[in-house]
């Protein structure tokens, strides 16, 4: 009896613009006996792999500059999804220009200003906001929409004090918020009762 | 390092300082620099060593801890309306109780009068929601948002700030006092911390604000609340800040921790530790 042996080899990789693509590619093979299966699992994952990792280095399409400004003043809603075969694209930004991040969490060198990766805020807050999005596997769409909820502009548009803000309200979303809490002092030098009269 | 706050220094215990050596401390404390820090190193330098640089650890202030829990409510109040959530007002008192739970900044001494204390607080707070309720339609910029601004540019520290609310363009901070505020002095008694938020607000958004807002929440036997209204700050106020950020820089580079004897000394915690500076 023929065995029949299914390998799937699915890979997802972010992109500028808070958008990512993903490439899988599947094989089905017949065995002639069990005792295959391993040497085969193996030779499979190895040619899956090594054409999944040749394919997805092709881009393709990453939004630009002003991707979708229109069409965001026009509808109001931000954020659209296209599907595509075997290509599955998310969370397009829809205010600008794109930058890099890989699977790994670490952004593209970066000075801010680099082609097509400007953002209005630091390098700094940058690089912390795509690591909490990387590391603690934040929706990049959700990311962006509540930079719109709350100060109504795309993550890159935000200027430091937004930036700052937002990472107040990731950190708590993730379970770390940030102290912000400060000893106030009284606002009188003075002996405070109570109750004064 | 001045050698005569060290003597005075070798009476207190600091487990606050860690395993720092007052130099490195020292080194960080003119990284970065907030309006409060600034204030209290103009007010008493002694003190601000006590406090900074020994990290004196003293019994929280019921004073502070009242203000504490009343900013927590606000900035509850703040954010719930900021999402177009608002909250209820037992949700509010919960906020508010958790905040007034808290004793990661210590224990208060409360002598007996906490429960008292709290009520105070919330009524407080109840008053202010009455009085300054805000406007529906209105998106705050900010609440109690921790900002930075690099002044290296000036040969100054790096300036530090929390902006308790930022309102169309206009920086509000509140404050708990137990008198009130005196309209004609208020805006120079605290000059350093209107003109540090200004600095910082301009460095983190690129724009100038359009005034500076001090509500006084006031704890009388009837609360009421006191709303200073200011002006952007002026050109001269940013150097005199400047100004002041230097004279911190260089008195801390020099050790310079000598102290202000005054009226002011009568409510200060390191009082004990002051008489026995030599």
């Amino acid at each position: 009896m023929a065995v029949k042996l299914s390998a799937n080899y699915s890979k997802k990789l972010g992109l500028p613009g808070f958008s990512s693509h993903s490439f899988s590619a599947s094989v089905e093979v017949e065995l002639t006996d069990l005792s295959q299966v391993e040497a085969q699992c193996q030779k499979l994952y190895q040619l899956l792999q090594q054409s999944v990792d040749h394919e997805i280095q092709q881009v393709g399409f990453v939004p630009g500059e002003f991707y979708g400004i229109n069409a965001v003043d026009q509808s109001g809603n931000n954020g659209h999804r296209t599907q595509h075969a075997n290509c599955h694209t998310n969370g397009h930004a829809q205010n600008g220009s794109g930058r890099g991040y890989n699977v790994n969490g670490h952004s593209r060198a970066s000075n801010g200003n680099g082609g097509g990766e400007r953002w209005n805020c630091t390098d700094g807050q940058r690089g912390f906001i795509l690591r909490l999005v990387n590391e603690h596997n934040l929706d990049k769409q959700e990311v962006e929409d509540l930079a719109r909820q709350f100060f109504g502009t795309g993550v890159r548009e935000l200027n430091k004090m937004q930036a700052s803000q937002l990472l107040d309200e990731l950190l708590a979303k993730v379970g770390q918020p940030r102290q912000t809490r400060h000893r106030r002092q009284p606002s009188s030098s003075q002996p405070q009762p109570a109750v004064a009269s | 390092m001045s050698a005569r706050t060290t003597n005075a220094a070798t009476t207190a215990s600091t487990p606050g300082a860690g395993a720092r050596s007052e130099k490195e401390i020292i080194a960080e404390l003119l990284q970065t620099v907030s309006a409060s820090r600034l204030t209290l190193f103009l007010q008493c330098r002694l003190k601000f060593f006590f406090r900074y640089v020994l990290s004196i650890p003293k019994p929280k202030a019921p004073a502070l801890h009242v203000g504490n829990a009343v900013h927590a409510a606000l900035k509850a109040r703040n954010r719930a309306r900021w999402l177009q959530q608002p909250l209820s007002l037992k949700a509010l008192h919960d906020s508010y109780s958790a905040a007034w739970t808290d004793e990661s900044e210590g224990k208060v001494d409360w002598a007996g009068a906490e429960a008292e204390e709290k009520a105070i607080g919330w009524r407080l707070f109840e008053t202010y929601l009455r009085e300054h309720p805000l406007p529906e339609d209105l998106k705050p910029d900010a609440i109690e948002v921790s900002i930075e601004a690099d002044l290296r540019e000036h040969g100054l520290p790096r300036l530090v700030g929390i902006l308790d609310l930022v309102l169309q363009s206009r920086i509000i901070d509140y404050k708990t006092s137990s008198t009130t505020p005196n309209p004609e002095r208020v805006a120079h008694t605290h000059e350093v911390q209107t003109s540090g938020y200004a600095v910082l607000y301009r460095h983190n958004t690129g724009q100038r604000e359009l005034g500076l807002e001090l509500h006084h929440l006031v704890k009388l036997k009837n609360p009421k609340v006191v709303v200073t209204l200011m002006p952007p700050m002026s050109d001269e106020q940013q150097t005199r800040l400047f100004h002041l950020m230097d004279a911190y820089q260089t008195g801390l580079q020099r050790g310079d921790f000598v102290p202000s004897p005054g009226m002011q000394c009568a409510c200060c915690e390191f009082f004990n530790e002051c008489r026995r500076w030599k």
